[in-house]
């Protein structure tokens, strides 16, 4: 039993962690309708930044941080600017074929500036782990958790109840619209590629503090994936239900069945989920459905 | 061109000085299709300008162009000019013209679906600097449009077709527009609804709001407007002030479906190719 709560206690960390990276994806899908396949990369370059910063540089944490933001936050910019930007109005289709170049740019970019060996990551959150009655849970993911709770509903807030964020949202519904009440779709996009390279930085640190870092860090985003399309690609809150249901399934499946197939079935179980759902639910639990008067 | 037409076309002898200009605009999509071939108009401050036409005219591009959201469909002005308050706006963004104070009401209503009315109208007041201009603005459409204050928390996607409509004009009255573009506000609606639609529009040209409003119920659109232009195949065809063009013979038979006598005669009757022999010939 006690393997048991351990277990669903885990999974809801994992999971949460998984929204978080997922809340990446959908703040820039909302804005521009462009599933970002590089937000694994920004993952990855805001992680390298902080080994270059706290690690390679000897710099205390106190600055690691606050350039590792700035240096993500531009990053986001930049690459919107330099690619996306250029491509409001055309068709979706070639914007996420952008973000697949910018997936493969990426990482060729980290190879060249920071190499390919595996880094050691500083040491974000403690690492004496968070125990309760007979639960060990890591004290990186608890606290991750929170800060990801804290975040949902913080932007959800942020796009409901605020003039910008309104603006986002309905540019996320109807480019033209937004348009039409004067909005800039540019700048909206802007703004949603920083705060998705932002929440992605957020996501580094929770996600490697203290471990170890290379290319294949970026690999969460496809674990974060069908979490994303649970919560449905427009609900942010949508995300920490679907990030703990995702989460929980992976870990019993580690748990109860990939000792009895003698197999690591527990890492396929996010991509049999995601299967599923664009079976039964393409929406997901949350996203939004097209509202069709009769 | 008929004898209403041409006669009262440069405005001459009205009292006010013209808001909005087109001269002599083309507009194209995607470098090929030119759907507006060279059409000149004007709304007068504080006036109301009918555009009328059948489908596929090139009202709805005309609008676009205007508004700058032609821009965004692959479409531009590829020549001619746009001058709004004695300046050029041929080019400007969208999103620019909205702050030099020109309104776009789109056709088919387009509401932010998913979105209460009230975060709708807060979505429309964007371009106002502060967040308590915002809210002012949202009591003054609330006034203005009493319905919509019942309706602020509802969702926009599940209100009437009616209510969409009152709600996308008070949308777009957020940005403090001096010229509002209407496409269509009568799309779809009962004869009732589109009463109370035009009704209001009446309250806000008293307001000293100017209306440039594109419409196939002609009937409707001709009470409210002082001038019209009529468009087919994306020229205008005749102009003058909306009594001419409404006792106009060729209106009367092809948008009217009156006959000579004043009878309401069925479209049946009305000989299309008449039409395109009288006006393109």
């Amino acid at each position: 039993m006690i393997e048991f709560v351990n277990s669903v206690a885990n999974g809801v960390l994992i999971g949460l962690l998984y929204a978080l990276v997922a809340m990446g994806f959908v703040v820039i899908y909302r804005a521009s309708k462009v599933f970002n396949f590089a937000q694994g990369e920004l993952i990855v370059f805001s992680a390298f930044l902080m080994w270059a910063v706290v690690i390679d540089r000897q710099l205390p944490l106190w600055i690691g941080l606050p350039v590792t933001f700035i240096g993500a936050a531009i990053c986001g910019y930049v690459l919107d600017r330099l690619f996306l930007s250029r491509l409001v109005g055309e068709s979706v289709f070639s914007m996420v074929m952008i973000t697949v170049g910018l997936l493969i740019l990426m990482r060729g970019l980290i190879i060249i500036i920071w190499g390919a060996e595996t880094r050691a990551f500083p040491v974000v959150f403690p690492l004496r782990p968070v125990i309760v009655g007979d639960i060990i849970m890591s004290q990186a993911l608890v606290i991750g958790g929170v800060i990801t709770i804290v975040l949902a509903f913080g932007l959800s807030w942020f796009f409901n109840h605020t003039r910008t964020g309104l603006a986002l949202t309905a540019v996320s519904e109807d480019q033209q619209v937004a348009l039409s009440l004067g909005i800039s779709v540019r700048k909206s996009m802007s703004l949603a590629w920083i705060i998705g390279a932002l929440i992605s930085a957020i996501a580094a640190c929770v996600y490697l503090s203290g471990r170890s870092l290379n290319l294949h860090a970026a690999d969460i985003a496809f674990a974060a994936l069908p979490v994303a399309l649970l919560a449905g690609l427009e609900s942010i809150t949508g995300l920490i239900v679907a990030g703990a249901l995702v989460g929980v399934a992976q870990s019993l499946a580690q748990y109860y069945l990939d000792p009895w197939l003698g197999l690591n079935i527990a890492s396929v179980v996010p991509f049999i989920l995601i299967l599923l759902i664009l079976l039964i639910r393409p929406s997901g639990l949350f996203g939004w459905k097209t509202i069709e008067r009769v | 061109m008929t004898s209403a037409a041409r006669s009262d076309g440069n405005m001459q002898g009205l009292p006010s000085p013209a808001l909005l200009e087109l001269k002599n605009i083309e507009a194209m999509y995607n470098g090929i299709v030119l759907a507006v071939k060279g059409i000149s108009l004007a709304v007068r401050q504080g006036g109301c300008t009918a555009l009328l036409g059948g489908n596929g005219a090139g009202k709805s591009t005309t609008l676009k162009a205007i508004s700058g959201i032609l821009l965004a469909e692959n479409g531009e002005v590829n020549s001619g000019e746009i001058v709004f308050g004695g300046e050029r706006i041929s080019g400007v963004v969208a999103d620019r013209i909205v702050r030099r104070g020109i309104s776009h009401v789109m056709e088919g209503r387009r509401p932010l679906s998913h979105l209460t009315v009230e975060q709708n109208l807060v979505a429309g007041g964007s371009t106002l600097k502060s967040g308590a201009e915002a809210r002012q603005r949202i009591e003054y459409v609330y006034q203005t449009i009493p319905r919509l204050a019942d309706l602020r928390k509802r969702t926009a996607g599940y209100l009437s077709g009616g209510e969409q409509q009152m709600m996308v004009i008070g949308r777009g009255l957020m940005s403090k527009p001096k010229l509002m573009l209407l496409d269509e506000p009568s799309l779809g609606l009962a004869p009732k609804i589109t009463e109370d639609i035009f009704a209001l529009l009446a309250t806000l040209r008293s307001d000293g709001l100017s209306l440039l409003i594109v419409e196939q119920n002609t009937r409707a659109a001709l009470k409210i407007a002082d001038t019209a232009y009529v468009m087919e195949t994306g020229r205008i065809v005749m102009e003058g002030s909306a009594e001419e063009i409404a006792s106009n013979e060729d209106v009367r038979e092809f948008y009217l479906g009156l006959d000579k006598e004043g009878k309401r005669k069925s479209f049946r009757e009305v000989k299309h190719y008449r039409r395109r022999k009288r006006w393109l010939g």
